[in-house]
């Protein structure tokens, strides 16, 4: 796993911020997939980091992006990544607070936001998929199957939390160790 | 409103929620109900604002920031909500030294796991509000297929969707 240098590692939390657009967990899910192609994260990391966010008080997804700049640059990755991530957008949150009455009777406005909601959809459960694809050994396929459609079962049929879920995980992570 | 009082407001908000929206509630009782320097309209605004736009749910403390007391506000909204994020690294430190236990790697891998399916799980209500129509459909399966294939990189697939809405709107 390559050390990645300071100035990509910002320019991606950069570019992610401005955007992804649908909160938090589509921002994970291409950070995700963009550590993954770039080989900058280990899944161990990447879990980890993912689980603690849960645990932060706060915007869970500003948390996970403090973990994972910290695992890649330590306290000055951790900065450039939060700073990255939030700065462009707060600029953008505060130019719609102002034109918020112009943008949300604008019709051209609504297509495009309409648009990059459903392209944020697909990219969630596309980087869903890569995830389990792409961490599943070969021939160890039940046990990320089964902990992600459980996992999905309690988070959207019986309404656990994701914290909740997390946690469930976790206990099962602890007994069922593969060899 | 002094900056500082608008920052602890705000910064007590978001720590005591573990998710983007979840700190509306305090955000309500402090600035409509007991300080009365927001309406339910400009907090319905704020929220508005943060979910149109790019980034995180939570983004919305910038925006209450920016109604009560300008730019100097919106800085103070926005120091509230990366704050918290930072606390996470002393948990991480604490865990490092841990984490190559092979339980805890299990562990790790079973709750990266369970975020797939929180990611799966999450994207449902999402789906039902953004999938309206079969172009809505098309550009849902079309980025799905990119992301999952790892053909194409995320950013040109959200300038594509872009592009298509844009498209859309002139026919």
């Amino acid at each position: 796993m390559a050390r990645p240098r300071f100035t990509p590692v910002t320019n991606l939390f950069l570019r992610v911020g401005i955007s992804v657009f649908g909160g938090g967990d589509p921002t994970i899910a291409i950070l995700q997939r963009e550590f993954y192609r770039r080989d900058w994260l280990s899944p161990e990391k990447f879990a980890i980091a993912f689980g603690l966010a849960r645990l932060t008080p706060g915007t869970n997804v500003l948390a996970f992006c403090a973990a994972t700049g910290w695992y890649m640059l330590g306290i000055g990755g951790a900065l450039a990544a939060v700073l990255a991530v939030t700065i462009p957008a707060s600029i953008l949150v505060v130019w719609l607070t102002r034109a918020y009455d112009l943008t949300a009777h604008s019709r051209l406005a609504q297509s495009v936001a309409n648009a990059l909601v459903a392209a944020a959809v697909g990219t969630m459960l596309g980087a869903a998929l890569l995830l389990v694809r792409t961490q599943s050994k070969r021939g160890h396929w039940l046990k990320p199957v089964a902990i992600s459609l459980g996992s999905f079962l309690l988070a959207y049929l019986v309404k656990l939390t994701p914290l909740q879920v997390i946690t469930a995980a976790a206990i099962v992570g602890f007994y069922w160790v593969e060899s | 409103m002094n900056l500082v009082v608008l920052y602890l407001l705000l910064v007590k908000a978001t720590l005591t929620s573990f998710s983007g929206l979840a700190s509306l509630p305090v955000v309500r009782s402090d600035f409509v109900v007991r300080r009365q320097v927001l309406t339910d309209r400009q907090l319905s605004t704020a929220v508005a604002a943060g979910r149109i736009g790019p980034g995180p749910n939570g983004i919305y403390v910038v925006s209450i920031g920016y109604i009560v007391d300008g730019i100097p506000g919106a800085c103070a909204g926005w120091l509230a909500m990366i704050t918290p994020a930072f606390l996470i690294i002393p948990m991480l430190r604490f865990l490092g030294a841990r984490a190559e236990h092979p339980r805890a790697r299990s562990v790790a891998r079973a709750v990266l796991f369970a975020g797939a399916g929180l990611l799966a799980s999450a994207s449902v209500p999402l789906a039902r509000d953004a999938i309206t129509n079969p172009l809505s459909l098309g550009i849902f399966a079309v980025s799905f297929l990119l992301i999952a294939s790892e053909r194409l990189d995320s950013l040109w697939v959200m300038l594509g969707a872009a592009l298509v809405g844009l498209i859309a709107f002139q026919f």
